[in-house]
């Protein structure tokens, strides 16, 4: 059958629009890595925009939280907010998933099409991205945004790597250790203490000081198989434990070591040498240990698996009496039951350190409206700060706003939570923090996750040489770098 | 000469009046598929083979400049990368025989005459199929794990296998593990090879029957012979396949390469370091060479195919 001459022309302009339509979404872009990281010296100029014209914004999320359903919701509404009482600019909030969070951010950025605004991100999680921040310092001078209302240590959080100030705090999360008092109750034992650089009674009434040796021992009695015998006692059966007496932060390798000590792999005088701190190798033998052979944290299989393990963290299952870990896991930590709570982080060599999570918001370097893109950046860390941080559940960066933030978290819980614990915990923060500046940071990172899911589901390594090899490889994926 | 040479020239070079209208028309309504071939398909792979030439990266901490064969020499002395073609043929080495004979076996029992309820055990094997990919690579990471709660090694050790093997934990068995979570996902090739059966004419087995030919006489003689073209088309989706598997070991490892870097698979790796380690230059480069990889293996298939593939329309 023969298509009339008439009907053909508007079934081509048809397809012709469809096309154009397909196509019509390219942005015009910059190459990326235009600017060296921390060249800016004054005010980047914000391309102007024409008479009564509304600037566009983009805020990308979610490259460390605010993905769920209900976070999205405020953060469009902070969002809707921010556009009406700023007619010049409109913002537009872009939530990808976490899972896909950072490949996606990766593309458009590599495409030049990245965003203005992005957060809320941790120091890890802007590191993956290294280089692609604005430094703000300038546009701190030139707006006299107040940085004084925040303790030093966390603005010098975000002045790392040689990239200049490229954040402004906001939500900290410390950390403390998080312990089952019913487990302590049923085994004898005294609570761990909740004063920092504390000591601990052990049961024979004697005063121990709270640190990783006191920790092996109780953690040993408090780990019990399915025929009720603690880890210390003849006939254990380590292949049915039903109770994990200690469960480390297993992240990543660097985090597990930081509650050993502060530091991190860079060292040098320009930071392309490998140093693996004496502390983070001690940590990292003892939880060896604690897996294979002393039995009181999970084995790899074992924390993979669903059975045991559904949430990713042991400690919520309610089968674990110990695990030190950050206040953002208060998430999750009502599904362990009403009768945890808080206590002091141990100490090592005589030296207690507690790791540190804070999150923030960044400026792509490569915006093209820096100026409005601070305006909103300050936005959502000055009147929005409320809103999002209960949303996050993060804690305030800002001393004065933190009682109020630890009441309106008790509220979350039937058990009365020393929350004084977390707080003090800030003194202890792990600093230079674990997550700091390396080279070639996400195949550094690859790497070390990849040594500790081996450790984690191998046997009868010799850690010392298992260390020896992941410094090797570490420094020759930075001498490759360089 | 020039007379009679000149007609047929014309014709073929310049179409004219209602054929050339014809044709132009067809150009025009294929053109958004062109267009958009050219942009999005061809136009990417023509600039990512330009990667490959340069030093872009995501930091791009030294300017993007041309630096010649580099990456691809970085890429023969790089142990990582020749580790994972490694895995990946050493895992080929189980996986291809198995997803090319087993749907084939199983369309072979499907299409039995004497088979009662066959629609139903099509529809049964086809199922798995359309499970999304993802939950089904959890399903069997529950159905082999090994503490506890593995179903198919609770199931060995009911029928007296005391020590069953760590299927996603050990190095050995990791890879029949693999095969087995890839055997889920047969459906797609039992409903072509069976598609394949189906067009066989009964005649020759008739024929066959008369010569005195028994069952596995006609399998070898007819079946197989008339279905070497299907035969071939699933091994060369299969090679194809299996030099880009990826997906598994992404979702059952979170990439991490573990057990000892045994699910390390080159397409992992070139991902990895596209878009985790940010290295675009050195991604394309590995994403050129598996294609390159995937050429030659493509072509080598066909030029074997002459020896055994027997089409029916064809002379010999």
């Amino acid at each position: 059958m023969r298509t009339p001459q008439t009907l053909r022309l508007p079934a081509v302009l048809a397809a012709v629009v469809m096309l154009v339509a397909a196509c019509g979404q390219a942005t015009t872009t910059s190459a990326p890595g235009s600017q060296a990281p921390g060249q800016s010296a004054a005010p980047p100029a914000s391309q102007p925009a024409g008479n009564g014209e509304v600037v566009e914004l983009r805020w990308y999320c979610c490259l460390g939280g605010g993905d769920a359903p209900e976070q999205v919701e405020v953060e469009q509404q902070v969002v809707e907010d921010f556009n009406a009482a700023h007619p010049n600019i409109h913002l537009t909030f872009e939530a990808v998933p976490y899972e896909g969070a950072r490949d996606a951010l990766a593309t458009q950025i590599a495409s030049g099409n990245g965003p203005d605004i992005v957060g809320p991100v941790g120091v890890g999680g802007a590191e993956a991205f290294h280089g692609q921040w604005l430094d703000l310092q300038p546009l701190i001078d030139s707006t006299g945004y107040d940085l004084g209302q925040y303790p030093d240590s966390t603005v010098a959080l975000y002045n790392t790597g040689g990239e200049g100030q490229t954040g402004i705090p906001f939500a900290i999360y410390p950390s403390a250790l998080f312990y089952k008092k019913g487990h302590f109750a049923e085994a004898g034992l005294a609570e761990p203490p909740h004063e920092w650089n504390g000591t601990y009674t052990m049961p024979d009434g004697t005063e121990r000081p709270w640190d990783w040796d006191t920790v092996r021992e109780i953690a040993k009695i408090l780990t019990v198989d399915k025929n009720g015998k603690d880890a210390t006692q003849e006939g254990f059966d380590p292949e049915n434990i039903v109770q994990w007496g200690f469960e480390p932060q297993r992240d990543d390798l660097r985090q597990t070591g930081a509650y050993w000590g502060p530091g991190q792999l860079a060292s040098g005088a320009d930071g392309t040498t490998v140093e693996i701190p004496d502390a983070w190798q001690q940590a990292w033998k003892w939880f060896y240990a604690g897996m294979w052979d002393d039995h009181f944290s999970m084995t790899g299989p074992q924390f993979e698996s669903d059975e045991l393990n559904p949430s990713d963290y042991p400690f919520f299952t309610g089968n674990v009496s110990m695990a030190p870990n950050y206040l953002w896991s208060t998430y999750g930590v009502g599904d362990s039951g009403d009768d945890w709570d808080l206590a002091a982080t141990p100490s090592y060599n005589g030296t207690t350190t507690a790791a540190f999570n804070a999150d923030t918001f960044r400026i792509h370097k490569d915006t093209k409206h820096p100026e409005e893109a601070f305006t909103a950046l300050t936005y959502l860390l000055d009147e929005a700060n409320d809103t999002l941080l209960t949303t996050y559940g993060g804690m305030p960066a800002r001393p004065e706003e933190q009682d109020a933030f630890f009441t309106t978290l008790q509220e979350g819980f039937p058990n009365q939570v020393d929350w004084n614990v977390a707080k003090e915990g800030v003194e202890f923060a792990d600093v230079p923090n674990f997550e700091s500046y390396m080279p070639a940071y996400n195949e550094s990172l690859d790497k070390i996750i990849e040594f500790g899911t081996k450790w984690q589901s191998t046997q009868g390594l010799n850690l010392d040489t298992e260390i020896e090899s992941l410094k090797t490889q570490l420094q020759s994926i930075w001498d490759q770098e360089g | 000469m020039a007379v009679l040479t000149q007609p047929r020239s014309r014709r073929l070079v310049r179409p004219r009046g209602l054929a050339w209208r014809r044709a132009l028309w067809g150009y025009v309504f294929i053109s958004p598929w062109i267009i958009g071939f050219l942009l999005f398909t061809l136009g990417p792979m023509i600039a990512t083979l330009g990667f490959t030439f340069t030093n872009i990266n995501l930091e791009q901490a030294e300017p993007l400049r041309f630096v010649g064969l580099r990456n691809y020499e970085k890429l023969i002395n790089d142990p990582t990368a020749i580790h994972s073609l490694t895995v990946t043929f050493r895992y080929a080495l189980i996986a291809l025989p198995v997803a090319v004979a087993l749907p084939f076996a199983v369309a072979l029992l499907l299409h039995s005459r004497h088979l009662r309820g066959s629609g139903a055990f099509r529809v049964l094997f086809f199922m798995p199929y359309v499970v999304p990919f993802v939950a089904g690579v959890l399903i069997w990471q529950g159905m082999l794990g090994s503490e506890g709660n593995g179903w198919v090694n609770n199931f060995l050790q009911l029928i007296g296998i005391e020590h069953p093997p760590d299927w996603l934990e050990s190095t050995t068995w990791i890879y029949p593990g693999l095969v087995i979570m890839g055997v889920w996902g047969i459906g797609a090739g039992v409903i072509i090879y069976l598609a394949g059966l189906k067009g066989i004419p009964s005649e020759l087995y008739d024929a066959a029957r008369i010569d005195g030919a028994g069952a596995w006489a006609s399998l070898r003689n007819v079946t197989i012979p008339l279905m070497s073209p299907v035969v071939f088309y699933t091994l060369v989706l299969a090679v194809v396949e299996v030099l880009q598997y990826f997906l598994v070991p992404l979702v059952l490892k979170n990439g991490t390469g573990q057990p000892g870097g045994s699910t390390l698979f080159y397409n992992l790796y070139l991902y990895k370091n596209f878009f985790a380690f940010q290295d675009m230059s050195y991604g394309a480069t590995l994403a050129w060479v598996l294609f390159a990889i995937t050429l030659l293996l493509t072509l080598l298939l066909f030029w074997g195919a002459r020896r055994w593939v027997y089409y029916a329309g064809e002379a010999r």
